[in-house]
């Protein structure tokens, strides 16, 4: 034991060598120099002494002020956690031409518990179950208290759940970001505007067809949709649906010197909030029908109103003129077909009457003597026999036959025979009276300094030709109840049987209307196609065009016309009279023919 | 000496010591600051994100179409309405222009008394016959700046008559504007239309 041995003073010591000196803090106090040293030292521990008191001395009075005098509202220094910042929404904004939401993407967090931290699992079960009634309590208490580590509560809250779970404090229950894609105009623009799935992946219209592009940008994509507009159509097309017991409708309204699409209507649609769930109203609609948009998806044949691409065929190739006549007093039999009218005059037409009277006779000759080739090249050039190309994917390539024959040149010639989508129509009856110019059909708004530039399809003179006979048909033909006082209306009405297995059934119609306005100079187009309407009290007995989506057309002008900033002029001023008038009338009335 | 030095370095060894810390403490705190900041930015969105999207909500079409049958009761609005645009609308015609002759020679009588209140002409009663010329051209302009101003001064009742009638018309030829048919007050908008349809 070294510890219990007795001092021994060094020179004692016989094993110390001869070089070792002892420290100069030893407590021998030497004498000399050596005990300067000695007290050098001391006086320097003294003050290293007294300036570690202080420091102490700071640091204890603070943690008293800390704890004490600021009674816990000091705030830490330490590094903390950084309580991240909800990431910005993956998906851009959709929003009309107007700038009106019509998607965007918001937190939606879960809610999920830990139920291992779970203290009192009764006292949460029952806290949970009063912020969610829809809960069950014996599933939450079951969930609180299997022992996992993570359990879903409820997916996807509203932002005032939230809040209440937060206010309801009970630790292990935590929030997972999520987002979700919200429609809140709900089923107006259902087909135009699209739907998303889990992961915000879109799944129909533009959110699937620009799926990259809404991924990629921050800013909103603002879309050439009107939402007032798509109200408008919407509820005038539901009301024709109403009253004539209709399967469906489609409709849209395009600007006919850009193609911008204003508004784009399917009906039946479906809520894009909850795109699977059943219609409450109408419970037996199949969602497969509800979501199928009848615009771009849907080929129809459409009947008469493909006889102003007859008429505009023949009137630019030159094999008929305004005055030529052709004879429709008797039925066209061609193999095992008739061909007859409808409003049938029997007797010899002119070109505008073939158009007013709506003559499938009349038209079946003007295509004959223009030719099945120069038909079909006519109908190539206006994009009728191609896809149409638009932002949405949705799109249906029209049926026309392989082999043009003789048959098919007269029945293509009123519209049967050939089915394309109402979109591609619009577009290229849009060509027909705005100029001569097919221009694409667009979804996306266009800068009004970049209009697309289109095909000359058509030469402008029978453009104006074409305008002038579409407004004597709403004038004196077979459109007449699509005028809008003021609003100088020109459009043709189409009423084809639909083909039910191999036959057309008389009494299954697809009545149309195309509505140019103002037809003086035209602005937009108003394209209405109803599906299988029926006859009501108020409409004698018939369910054609001119009873169905033409008053439909009249009311969607007048209302949407203020909208869209058109002035109404006086029909029968002399400009309007003397930019409509038809040539070949040679000023004569229409009643005198 | 070294001594002093030694003291000197450990001064300023502690200050920079503090001064280091002091800095680190600060930027930590505006680094802080920054992080709420950034926060509560990104909550402030995301709020506004929630309240563009109810705004959209609450304002759809068919709610508003409901509200306005409920509270409002307003319609489409009818090609009548639009029959005439703000520029259709002419400026507010001249007085009619048999008025000038019976009114100018009150007018004439009043303007010497003004004249001394202005202090331009104290006490000369030459007013009126250096007037009189001007009172031979009243037809080509039957408003000279100065004669309304001094006839407005004294009658307020002509003042609210014409005031304005004579600035408007000033680039207006006199004769053209006669044509115009004398105002009548419009009983309602659509007898304001009419007279304005009726005028051009």
């Amino acid at each position: 034991m070294i510890a219990a041995q007795p001092f021994q003073g060094y020179d004692d010591n016989p094993c110390r060598p001869r070089h070792f000196k002892p420290p100069p803090c030893a407590p021998v106090v030497p004498e000399g120099p050596a005990r300067k040293a000695l007290e050098a030292c001391r006086a320097r521990l003294f003050f290293t002494g007294i300036l570690f008191a202080c420091v102490f001395g700071i640091v204890a009075l603070r943690v008293v002020e800390v704890v004490l005098l600021e009674g816990g509202t000091a705030q830490s220094h330490m590094p903390r956690f950084r309580i991240p910042s909800p990431p910005a929404p993956a998906r851009a904004d959709i929003v009309d031409r107007n700038g009106r939401l019509l998607a965007t993407t918001l937190d939606s967090p879960s809610v999920y518990a830990n139920p291992k931290q779970i203290l009192d699992p009764v006292d949460a079960t029952r806290k949970l179950v009063k912020a969610f009634p829809n809960l069950k309590s014996l599933e939450v208490y079951a969930k609180l208290t299997s022992g996992k580590s993570f359990v879903y509560l409820k997916r996807h809250l509203t932002p005032h759940e939230q809040y209440e779970v937060n206010q309801l404090g009970i630790p292990g229950v935590q929030f997972q970001h999520e987002e979700r894609r919200i429609y809140p105009d709900g089923t107006l623009t259902a087909h135009v505007v699209g739907y998303t799935g889990i992961d915000n992946a879109g799944f129909a219209g533009i959110e699937r067809g620009l799926d990259d592009t809404l991924k990629d940008r921050r800013e909103p994509l603002q879309l050439s949709l009107d939402l007032r507009l798509q109200y408008i159509l919407r509820e005038e097309l539901q009301r024709v649906i109403d009253d004539f017991t209709a399967k469906g409708a489609a409709g849209l309204i395009m600007d006919v010197n850009t193609g911008e699409i204003l508004s784009m209507v399917s009906l039946p649609d479906f809520d894009p909030n909850h795109p699977g769930a059943a219609d409450p109203d109408h419970p037996d609609l199949s969602i497969a029908d509800r979501m199928f948009n009848r615009n771009t998806l849907g080929v129809y044949e459409l009947g008469s109103i493909f006889k102003i691409f007859t008429v505009a065929m023949a009137l630019d190739a030159g094999t008929s003129t305004l005055a030529s006549t052709y004879d429709a007093s008797h039925d066209i039999h061609i193999g095992r077909f008739t061909i007859g009218d409808y409003h049938g005059k029997h007797r010899v037409l002119n070109v505008p009457e073939i158009l007013m009277y709506s003559s499938n006779i009349g038209a079946a000759k003007m295509a004959m003597a223009a030719g099945g080739q120069r038909q079909r090249e006519f109908l190539s050039r206006i994009g009728l026999l191609r896809a149409p190309k638009i932002e949405v994917s949705e799109v249906a390539a029209p049926h026309f036959p392989a082999k043009w024959r003789e048959v098919n040149v007269m029945t293509i010639a009123f519209g049967h025979g050939i089915s394309v989508t109402p979109l591609s129509f619009a577009s290229a009856a849009a060509a027909l009276v705005n100029g001569g110019v097919l221009r694409q059909a667009t979804l996306v708004k266009q800068s009004p300094d970049d209009a697309p530039q289109g095909q000359h399809v058509i030469s402008p003179k029978t453009s104006e030709q074409m305008r002038k006979l579409m407004r004597l048909v709403v004038e004196h033909g077979t459109g007449t109840q699509a005028a809008a006082p003021g609003y100088v209306v020109g459009g043709k009405t189409g009423t084809a049987e639909k083909i039910s297995g191999r036959h057309y059934a008389e009494k299954k119609l697809l009545s149309s209307f195309v509505g140019v306005f103002p037809i003086s100079d035209p602005k937009y187009l108003i394209l209405t196609v109803v599906d299988e309407p029926h006859p009501d009290k108020q409409s004698h007995g018939y369910a054609t065009a001119g009873w169905t989506v033409a008053p439909a057309t009249s009311r969607i002008v007048q209302r949407i016309a203020p909208l869209l900033g058109v002035q109404p002029v006086d029909e029968s001023s002399p400009e309007v009279q003397r930019t409509l008038m038809v040539d070949t009338l040679q000023g004569k009335r229409i009643e005198a023919y | 000496m070294i001594r002093l030095g030694t003291l000197f370095w450990l001064v300023l060894v502690s200050a920079t010591g503090f001064a280091m810390f002091g800095v680190k403490y600060q930027v930590q705190a505006l680094e802080d600051e920054l992080a709420r900041t950034n926060r509560a930015t990104a909550a402030e969105e995301h709020e506004l994100r929630v309240l563009d999207a109810e705004w959209a909500y609450l304002t759809r079409p068919a709610t508003l179409e409901a509200m306005n049958r409920q509270f409002l009761s307003l319609g489409p609005i009818a090609t009548k309405q639009l029959h005439a645009t703000a520029a259709d609308i002419p400026l507010r015609p001249p007085p009619p222009p048999a008025e000038p002759p019976p009114t100018e020679p009150p007018a004439v009588v009043a303007a010497p008394e003004p004249a001394p209140a202005t202090g331009t002409s104290p006490g000369v009663p030459e007013g009126v016959p250096v007037r009189a010329p001007e009172r031979e051209t009243p037809q080509t302009a039957p408003a000279e700046p100065p004669e309304t101003q001094s006839a407005l001064r004294v009658m307020p009742a002509l003042l609210e008559k014409q005031a304005a009638a004579p600035q408007l018309a000033k680039a207006v030829p006199v004769k053209a504007v006669a044509k115009a048919s004398p105002p009548r007050r419009a009983k309602s908008l659509d007898d304001l239309i009419a007279q304005i349809m009726t005028s051009r």
